[in-house]
């Protein structure tokens, strides 16, 4: 069934049933990749899906449920089982279908290829080929590979609002695996779309990266000035992102709750969510409850502007949605994330940092965030790797020390940035970006 | 779910260009989750997956489509371009299915999605409010009851055809203590490969309670100090230890591909001989039990470490072409949309010779990890880490104060070595693994252990 068929199906059904609010989400989505190892394609992979969501309002509760069987008796099933839901809620929170926005953003989508499975899987053997000519250490466990998406949504309720919008984005990484004196190392790398000048440093980013962590050296427990690269300070913001939630807020789960209008970061901090920031491919203009996607800082110079809100926490603090009630499948309930999300660049260059740090840690890798961290607390303790810092310069590489703090004092902490953001190469709804940050006196546990 | 003359129809076009294996697999899967938040009942989630992935291996090649679009037209479609992607050609090939049932281990009682709502609302219930009843220092108290009803059918071009249908259940409680300065969270979230009748088994006031009380103690407790030292690990979901330090490793996954520092490891001895550890996914109406898992192959008990020495991998088909070693029974996806691969299903190390409290009598001063939280593992190199939810330092031999914040790192090779004191309390936690082929439950498990020296992260 064509999602206008379902949409048909599911208005008929919902009017014999009585219901006067009710709204249907549709999300499709296709995929490609392929994968290489040794020097041949070893994995191709492709799959289409597309799914379903009715959510209805009875007697002021929300119910809803969700399929991808596109079939006419499943459609009729649905609504019961969403009607059905709705009557064993209890929440008292607000529940609201929305009108819609005068104006929704047009997005400025990249202009990203889109191509066919030949050219994937091409690009994919180049990348892998160029991997193994980076360095005679470059061992067999090497991989490549390249990724597409595309998205298509449409949002319906019985206000008369109907949206739809799409996107595809493409993309590509590199895994190398290098074997030298005894010792194996890996690293990666990944970029966005398929532009030669981005394919190219691939693998030399990978492959040099691997190369230096050969013979890297335990470091003694202590306090060490330490300067997150961005890559891995995007990754810690990605971890701690649910705390500038409206709803982790109300519920009493996040300690920035009331902290709106104060100063929560080191005036260094400025804090940005941009669904429409340029080489984003992910640009949808409005959220899953239909609400117009916008930019905003969510911390501008230390000070927290505002959370993250739906349009139900917005209705409780009597604010406006901030358009972040995302849905990111068709099944998914609503739920607070951001964007493009990430930390605006600083004045220092990435080697005037370093010379400002003197002696320190150059953090490249932050491993276990999902189990190491606490957005309840904030506290973090993360298996970490990097480099020595002596007067300014990268030094000898370091392993197997932790580096524990809390996410809500290193905000304060932050002493200075890099000039330069370096953003994920995510396809998905969210996506996290960082410069270099500086930051003193962290405590390290190592030998 | 399809009919045998459209699958083997599938299975025929996908094989058509040069594969020398085709595989169809079709799942619809039912999933209820049921959330509490605030003393409310706030959201139920209820959702149809349906979909079928096609797979063809060449070789060590493989390539894998798949489609929600259930019509024969979108099933000849998602076969048609999965034949394309292997090669060119159109070799006439005839298959023959030969259906075969499957015997059901895990038998259920009480169904967790289609039982009434309100008996699941009523074990919630009971399980948040006595969190919330524990402390009145308890501010938040946020619970889930999950029903999971997955069938799943698979068929290959050499004539396997099996249908099967795993059900499971769990429910978890999360509390957030604060003094008005600070909060402190603990959970827990007990799962069984079974209906609702696991709660004969788990009084929900119990996991209601075991949350409050992890993050009351945490509330209470201080920054754990760094540095290496000696650990008790104790049982349960303490097991996380040999699934990250080890179990990740011995996924054909990695080894087939040469991406594991177990590699070429058989028959060597790699650990302190009180060891055995064994993946088992047979254990009756355990959280990472299946029939067989989603290749069609049975599973079985995998001892993969006996008394120190490294047995055997665990392998999936694809791992079994690279390695030349027989299927364990450990094929498995998250859902259709994932190629299957080698994963882990109730992983263990069993009941060692030491008694418990000699572990504990036997440190001077150390940490006594009494709940482990998640973990990460590289495999080419061992390297993991893991988090500490509720932890104690041990002096003279005694448990003492409650510490906070902890992480355990080290690497798999070096901890195995490490581990030199093996209790005999085995108990099993339950989690959800990641990896390439998404997320799937799995049981850890194990016995007081004591690991004679790791770093502790802290500060």
């Amino acid at each position: 069934m064509e999602f206008n068929q379902v949409k048909e199906v599911l208005v008929a059904e919902a009017n014999r049933a009585g219901l006067s609010e009710y709204e249907i989400y549709f999300m499709e989505s296709g995929s490609m990749s392929a994968e290489t190892l040794k020097d041949e394609i070893s994995s191709f992979s492709s799959g289409v899906r597309g799914g379903v969501s009715f959510r209805c309002i009875v007697n002021g509760r929300l119910g809803a449920a969700a399929t991808e069987l596109m079939e006419e008796s499943e459609m009729r099933e649905l609504v019961a089982r969403a009607v059905r839901n709705a009557a064993v809620i209890e929440s008292d929170d607000p529940v609201i279908f929305y009108d819609g926005d005068e104006s929704y953003a047009t997005p400025l989508l990249p202009e990203i290829e889109n191509p066919d499975a030949a050219r994937i899987k091409a690009v994919a053997l180049a990348v892998q080929k160029q991997i193994y000519a980076q360095s005679e250490f470059v061992t067999d466990g090497t991989q490549s590979g390249v990724f597409t998406t595309n998205v298509r949504r449409e949002l319906v309720n019985s206000h008369g609002l109907h949206l739809s919008d799409g996107y595809h984005a493409c993309g590509a990484y590199a895994q190398a695996v290098i074997e030298k004196n005894g010792e194996s190392q890996d690293d990666f790398d990944c970029c966005l779309g398929l532009a030669a000048s981005d394919l190219a440093k691939l693998p030399e980013n990978a492959v040099k990266d691997a190369l230096a962590k050969i013979g890297a050296v335990e470091i003694d427990s202590g306090k060490y000035d330490i300067i997150i690269q961005g890559k891995q300070m995007r990754a810690l913001l990605s971890t701690f992102s649910s705390v500038f939630s409206a709803k982790a807020a109300q519920l009493g789960l996040s300690l920035l709750r009331g902290k709106e209008g104060s100063v929560i970061a080191s005036d260094a901090v400025t804090l940005i969510d941009d669904p429409m920031r340029e080489n984003y491919p992910a640009q949808v203009t409005f959220d899953g409850e239909g609400v117009a996607t916008k930019k905003k800082a969510v911390i501008e110079n230390g000070v927290l502007t505002t959370l993250l809100y739906d349009l139900s926490t917005a209705e409780k603090a009597g604010k406006k949605s901030t358009g972040n009630g995302q849905r990111k499948s068709y099944a998914s309930p609503v739920s607070i994330s951001p964007y493009s999300f990430y930390l605006a660049g600083g004045e220092f260059s990435e080697d005037d940092l370093k010379a400002r740090l003197g002696d320190g840690i150059y953090l490249t890798e932050l491993k276990g965030l999902h189990a190491g961290a606490n957005d309840v607390t904030g506290d973090f303790s993360i298996e970490s790797a990097g480099y020595l810092v002596k007067d300014g310069k990268l030094s000898t590489a370091v392993k197997s020390f932790t580096v524990a703090g809390n996410f809500f004092e290193l905000l304060k902490n932050i002493e200075a940035l890099s000039d330069t953001v370096h953003f994920d190469a995510s396809t998905g709804f969210t996506s996290y970006g960082s410069p270099d940050v500086l930051i003193r006196n962290m405590s390290v546990a190592g030998k | 779910m399809i009919k045998q003359a459209l699958l083997e129809e599938l299975l025929a076009v996908a094989l058509s260009t040069g594969g020398d294996f085709s595989e169809v697999y079709a799942e619809h899967t039912r999933s209820n989750t049921i959330q509490f938040v605030d003393g409310k009942v706030d959201k139920v989630n209820d959702t149809v997956l349906s979909g079928v992935g096609i797979r063809i291996f060449r070789g060590e090649r493989t390539v894998y489509a798949s489609t929600s679009d259930l019509t024969r037209e979108g099933l000849l479609t998602c076969a048609r371009s999965a034949a394309d992607a292997m090669g060119e050609g159109n070799a006439p090939i005839s298959i023959r299915l030969t259906p075969t049932s499957v015997f059901d281990r895990h038998p259920v009682a009480k169904h967790p999605c289609t039982s009434d709502l309100s008996e699941r609302i009523d074990l919630l219930k009971a399980g948040c409010l006595s969190a919330k009843e524990y402390d009145a220092r308890i501010a938040q108290v946020q619970g889930w009851i999950l029903g999971v009803d997955r069938e799943i059918l698979v068929a290959n071009s050499e004539g396997l055809c099996k249908e099967d249908r795993h059900i499971r259940t769990r429910m978890g409680v999360s509390a957030v203590a604060s003094d008005g300065n600070e909060n402190q969270s603990g959970g827990c979230a007990p799962g069984r490969g079974m209906g609702l009748e696991m709660f004969e088994e788990f009084d929900p006031r119990d996991i209601g309670r075991h949350a409050a009380k992890m993050a009351i103690t945490n509330l209470t407790a201080e920054y754990c100090p760094a540095g290496q030292m000696t650990v008790a690990i104790e049982n349960g979901f303490g097991g996380v230890i040999f699934h990250e330090a080890c179990g990740h490793s011995l996924e054909a996954t990695q080894v087939g591909v040469g991406m594991s520092e177990m590699c070429g490891k058989l028959g060597e001895k790699i650990a302190s001989e009180k060891i055995t550890a064994i993946d088992d996914g047979t254990i009756a109406g355990a959280w990472g039990s299946v029939n067989i898992d989603d290749e069609g192959t049975p599973t079985q008990r995998n001892v993969l470490i006996e008394n120190g020495v490294l047995k055997n991998y665990m392998i999936d088909r694809l791992g079994s072409r690279r390695l030349g070693m027989a299927m364990t029974g450990s094929g498995r996806r998250e859902n259709y949309t994932f190629e299957p691969t080698s994963r882990m299903t109730n992983t263990f190390i069993d009941n060692g010779p030491d008694k418990n409290e000699d572990i504990i009598a036997s440190i001077e001063y150390g940490l006594y990890a009494k709940e482990m939280g998640g973990g990460s593992v590289n495999p080419l190199t061992g390297a993991f880490n893991f988090s500490v939810r509720e932890g104690y330092l041990v002096r003279n031999g005694k448990i003492c104060e409650a510490v906070r914040g902890a992480s355990l790192i080290g690497t798999g090779s070096q901890i195995l070595k490490d581990i030199d004191m093996v209790g005999q309390n085995l108990a099993t936690g339950q989690g959800v693994c990641g990896s390439s082929s998404g997320s799937v439950p799995t049981d850890v498990g194990q016995p007081l252990i004591r690991v004679s020296k790791i770093t502790v992260g802290g500060r």
